[in-house]
């Protein structure tokens, strides 16, 4: 089990993409994406949080997060500027968290109405809710590097949530999941508690 | 008067651990365990509270957290719950609602003018317009429960979701086995009780020790189930924690509450219910009295009497209302042991003994028609009075789920009727009294939960109510000296009632709200049924046709810490928040953005301050962060033709490449928001809104672009981009040699629309003037947006940059006569009043408020907005203050400012219409009442034909 932890993540490339062929013009640049809204999935290889984030936000709505490493989006964002027809481009400069550590649901619960503790990891849900007051973005999954993290879990120590919001917020949803997570004995990095 | 027993084996109290405590400057002794009543109690403190009205001075009531007697001011914490608070060493407790104290109460004497005082006398009396406002001073020191500690400290509690498969309140027999069997058809479950453990309740220790072993099973002691809303989430309040427990399933086992009986004095100290003396002497020890009798009517009294007995405490009499009790056991048992009985005898009247306390009961025969033979009435010496007459069902938490109920005449009590979806109850709150049978309905209702919420199948055992009445129909006694309570958290006696009914407040709503029944702390759970009675006797109509009033959640009162929570407020802050703070900003909330006011700077002062960032932009070049400002997109082959709906101008016909001021309309024609549209593509616009506006219109065009149809999408980017006006004669210049944008005025002209970047980073600039001099709003990315800003900011230092706030902000627009949307409009503003009809296209075939706006226009404004100027010397009126006109209102001032560049007072003022006539005088009536010269003129104030900002004059070069 791991301790209870909350981290700002840094800057990753990020691309946001509506419109009626956004998933067409998905899949003709090699990016395969979810196929039902508010799942994700990672399109290229198993090597979990290193990789791309692919999420299905409707259904022709899509996020997608560059892992450290990749290079996905540096590839296919130039095709954007030929104005595709039905592909609209979303700035997406968002706040990012990881929250993560034995008592991670307690400190959900402190802080929004999902029942994060009841999802099933297997159907890679992704959560558009508000987490005090803020809308956000949250998708649950297994902590890396946990052994058999493939595998479904509901033991609240292996898992991690990630967590986006609009940047204007991100310093007072930090600071103010910050300051839970210390109230319950964690740890913050990256951000005031 | 009260007192502590030898220790025995089920008390909740430690007696190795002595605490120490106060109460009204008095030390006292308890132990780890007690809590602040039965503390008190134990040590004979002979009375603990004055009561509202009276000032009559009261005791323990229920012992079961419900009375407005055991409110007590703790530690500087007002109202805090003696029954159910623990006992803690060195506690300063003290009674509330006195006047010098609980011994001394100055207040007393008002029990003496209670006849002065009926019901409704507040209505009857205080009437007087003119003498209102003493009376109101009057009443606000008179009344009140407990004193706010001004200075306290903020005391955070955390809030929490909790979820569950069956949630269960009430934690006696019926609910524990509902709890355990929902459990054994696999849900999750959580258990809520108000008592301070679990087995607090008279349940099977077997079936306590299975909840307490399932893990299933949650349980929440010490905690009370105050409100329920809508989708089954109940809100639970803890000590220091509201929990939101959303369930699938709700069982509500509440349970009974104990009324009353209503005699003369029956709230003198030392009479109270027998239930509570139970708890008392059960948990803590303590007995009611040496000399104890005991008002029956139902079979509990027997028990209780048994109980009492066993701990060795005299019970001088039985005073049996009923013609005979049942034929029962304890009955029997009570018999045996020589237990005086007076059966058809009811309580005529308790009799005060000289420590304030009950020190005799006055009881009379019944004749076979119940009336009272007052004359052959006999003194009962007793030092309590313990009534036990009947329960009301605990069904607020019910009805507030949508369920109804009934008045069974067999039970003399509402039972549950109809059950909404996935409620269910069980238990004495549905009729079901013995012990084996609400386990058994427990276990059934539990089972149907289970099955509801998705767990096994549902039980289709059939639970018979019970057939033995508990409860008295009328326990009542008239007396002709009164004091006779009904309600004794508000002091209302019988008369009170009967007089409100008889005034015509006939119904059960109109009596309450009339008389205050049930509206003291207590929330009339040991009023309502009573007071139903009597209005039924009154009316003389049975009590079913009355129904229970429906208490709004929360209907049990809580501090308000658990309301506040953590207290979280979510503020956005711009990605210039940092270089703001480096340089010194005066932050002001705008929305829920958090913006600087103005830079202070050493040696100035607000107003030099502020005059200086206005002189910067004016003569040489300010930076201003516009980040909060709305900032939306939208795509699409139809992006024009949403925006030629939701907003009045036309943009169908814009050029790419510019822009167009945006006036938005609801749909009654009047201004709700105003902005900026770009055109960047024939399909691509960039768009901006107020501060305040952005999500609430993008939510709207979202729901309009949803219902409409239309193949556009919308995407909201305020947080995700900075923004910035870089403006001032200079800006051009020194922007020049940041951006690849060519600034050149052809190149770049007044309202145009630009790609680029600024300082490295990709960028739009628009060329807009909301302060009148030449400028660009340069938007970046969020993550660029800081370094942009201090490659500005340090390019134009050396020509004098200021950056400048709002308050500099709104000088300028304001020599410009620019209105904002919101301070100088209002909720019924329309844009010819606001004269922004330049605005509006009525010629284009609809958009949202056009039809409004057309009617509106034939009828002509009802207000206008005008442009003011006052002379110097005269001291400048606030925005909302008053224009007067022969007396009467004729408007308002809604901005106003001294402005140094033109070297006069500034505003802008909503007027009548008749009123709007340039170069007419009118008069302001400012803070202390003076009156202020103004003058009526034409804006804008400053550069008239605005070719400071169309062409940059006065600008050092580039194209001008």
């Amino acid at each position: 089990m791991s301790a209870l932890a909350l981290k700002l993540y840094g800057r990753r490339d990020r691309l946001g993409l509506k419109g009626p062929r956004a998933a067409q013009w998905l899949a003709a640049q090699g990016v395969a994406v979810p196929t039902t809204p508010n799942t994700w999935m990672q399109p290229t290889g198993t090597g979990a949080a290193e990789e791309l984030l692919a999420a299905r936000l409707g259904t022709a709505e899509f996020f997608l997060e560059e892992g450290l490493t990749g290079t996905t989006l540096k590839r296919i964002a130039p095709s954007l500027d030929g104005h595709p027809p039905g592909v609209y481009p979303v700035l997406r400069e968002d706040s990012a968290f990881i929250l993560s550590g034995e008592q991670v649901h307690d400190v959900l619960a402190q802080v929004c109405n999902v029942n994060f503790a009841a999802l099933s990891l297997d159907t890679r849900p992704l959560i558009m809710t508000l987490m005090i007051g803020v809308a956000v973005l949250v998708v649950p999954q297994n902590e890396p590097g946990a052994p058999g993290a493939a595998a479904e879990r509901r033991d609240a120590g292996e898992r991690q949530y990630r967590i986006w919001c609009d940047p204007s917020f991100g310093r007072y949803l930090g600071e103010s999941l910050g300051a839970v997570v210390i109230e319950c004995g964690g740890r913050t990095t990256g951000v005031s508690g | 008067m009260m007192y502590r027993l030898e220790a025995h084996a089920t008390e909740w109290i430690d007696r190795s651990a002595s605490l120490r405590f106060c109460f009204e400057g008095r030390e006292y002794q308890g132990f780890s365990g007690d809590t602040i009543s039965s503390a008190l109690a134990a040590a004979g403190v002979p009375y603990v509270a004055r009561s509202f009205k009276y000032h009559r001075p009261r005791s323990i009531l229920s012992f079961a957290n419900h009375d407005s007697n055991i409110l007590f001011q703790v530690d500087g914490v007002p109202n805090v719950r003696g029954d159910v608070t623990l006992l803690r060493d060195g506690m300063h407790v003290a009674a509330i609602n006195t006047f010098g104290g609980l011994w001394h109460d100055k207040a007393r004497v008002l029990d003496r003018f209670s006849r002065l005082l009926p019901v409704g006398f507040y209505y009857k009396a205080f009437h007087s317009k003119r003498l209102f406002p003493r009376w109101e001073r009057m009443f606000r020191a008179l009344t009140g429960l407990g004193d706010v500690t001004l200075g306290a400290e903020r005391v955070s509690t955390p809030k929490r979701y909790g979820f569950c498969d069956v949630l269960v309140i009430g934690g006696g027999p019926s609910g524990l086995a509902a709890a355990l069997a929902a459990a054994q058809s696999g849900a999750q479950v959580a258990l809520v009780d108000e008592s301070l453990r679990p087995d607090g309740h008279k349940a099977p220790p077997a079936l306590v020790a299975a909840v307490r072993g399932s893990a299933s099973i949650t349980v929440f002691p010490a905690t009370v189930a105050a409100g329920y809303y809508a989708d089954h989430w109940v809100a639970l309040m803890q000590e220091a924690r509201l929990t939101k427990m959303r369930a699938k399933a709700v069982v509500f086992a509440t349970g009974v509450i104990e009324q009353p009986a209503v005699f003369r004095n029956n709230d003198l100290p030392g009479v109270m219910m027998a239930s509570g003396a139970v708890r008392l002497l059960t948990r803590y020890g303590v007995v009611p009295g040496r000399r104890v009798v005991i008002v029956a009517a139902n079979l509990d009294a027997y028990v209780t009497s048994l109980e009492l007995r066993k701990r060795g405490v005299m019970i001088a009499a039985i005073v049996e209302w009923r013609a005979a009790p049942e034929s029962h056991a304890d009955v029997a048992a009570c018999v045996a042991l020589g237990i005086p009985m007076l059966y058809a005898h009811a309580p005529y009247e308790a009799i005060r003994g000289p420590d304030g306390g009950v020190a005799g009961l006055v009881v009379a025969p019944l004749n076979a028609a119940g009336v009272l033979d007052v004359k052959s009435s006999r003194r009962l010496e007793c030092d309590a009075v313990l009534m036990s007459v009947g329960w009301a069902a605990a069904a607020q938490l019910f009805l507030q789920a949508g369920g109804s109920t009934r008045f069974s005449e067999e039970l003399q009590q509402f039972v549950p009727q109809d059950f909404p979806p996935g409620i269910f109850a069980a238990g004495r709150m549905n009729g079901v009294y013995d012990v084996e049978s609400r386990l058994a309905d427990g276990r059934r209702a539990g089972s149907q939960a289970a099955a509801h919420a998705g767990f096994g199948a549902p039980s289709d055992a059939v639970v018979a109510r019970s057939t033995r009445c508990p409860s008295h129909p009328f326990p009542v006694v008239d007396h002709a000296r009164a004091k006779n309570f009904v309600d004794f958290d508000e002091d209302l006696q019988v008369k009170d009632l009967e007089n409100a009914a008889q005034e015509g407040f006939d119904s059960s709503e109109l009596l309450k709200r009339y008389s205050t029944v049930g509206m003291g702390p207590s929330q009339g759970k040991h009023s309502n049924m009573n007071a139903l009675r009597i209005l039924a006797r009154v009316r003389g109509v049975g009590v079913e046709q009355l129904g229970l009033t429906t208490a709004r959640p929360l209907y049990h009162p809580v501090p308000m810490k658990l309301l506040a929570g953590r207290g979280f407020y979510p503020e956005r802050r711009t990605p210039i928040d940092a270089q703001h703070g480096l340089l010194d900003a005066v932050w002001m909330p705008a929305g829920n953005w958090r913006r600087p006011e103005y830079y202070a700077v050493a040696g100035e002062s607000r107003a030099m301050s502020i005059d200086a960032e206005v002189r910067a932009v004016r003569t040489g070049v300010g930076l201003i962060d516009v980040g909060t400002l709305g900032k939306l997109e939208i795509y699409g082959p139809d992006a024009a033709e949403l925006l030629d709906r939701v907003y009045a101008g036309r943009y169908s016909d814009l050029k790419v490449g510019m822009t167009r001021y945006a006036l938005m309309l609801d749909e009654a024609g009047v201004i709700v928001d105003d902005g900026v549209v770009a055109r960047l593509g024939e399909e691509l616009f960039y768009f901006t809104t107020t501060t305040g506006g952005s999500a609430s219109v993008f939510r709207e065009l979202l729901r309009l672009n949803a219902l409409w149809g239309l193949d556009c999408a919308l995407v909201n980017v305020t947080g995700h981009l900075a923004a910035f006006n870089f403006t001032g004669p200079s800006s051009r210049a020194i922007l020049q040699e940041l951006t690849d944008v060519n600034l050149r005025e052809e190149a770049f002209p007044y309202l145009a629309v630009r790609s680029g970047h600024v300082a490295g980073a990709a960028a739009r600039l628009m060329r807009v003037g909301f302060v009148g001099e030449l400028g660009y709003e340069i938007h970046v990315a969020a993550g660029r947006g800081a370094e942009v800003w201090d490659a500005l900011f340090n390019a134009g230092t050396p020509q004098g940059l200021r950056p400048f706030g709002v308050e500099a902000q709104r000088v300028l627009r304001l020599e410009k006569g620019h209105f904002i949307v919101g301070q100088d409009t209002d909720g019924l503003t329309d844009p010819q009043e606001a004269n922004a009809m330049w605005a509006v296209a009525m010629k284009k075939p609809f958009f949202i408020g056009q039809r409004s706006l057309a009617i509106l226009q034939a009828r002509g404004p009802k207000q206008r907005l005008v442009a003011i100027e006052l002379d110097v010397p005269a001291p400048l009126p606030k925005e909302c203050h008053l224009v007067i006109e022969q007396g009467a209102i004729a408007g308002r001032v809604t901005s106003v400012a001294y402005s140094r560049a033109l070297n006069k007072s500034l505003g802008l003022a909503m007027l009548s219409p008749a009123l709007a006539e340039v170069g007419r005088g009118i008069q302001i009536r400012i803070d202390d009442g003076d009156m202020v010269a103004a003058r009526i003129t034409t804006a804008p104030f400053y550069d008239p034909k605005n070719l400071r900002q169309k062409v940059g004059l006065g600008s050092v070069g580039l194209g001008t």
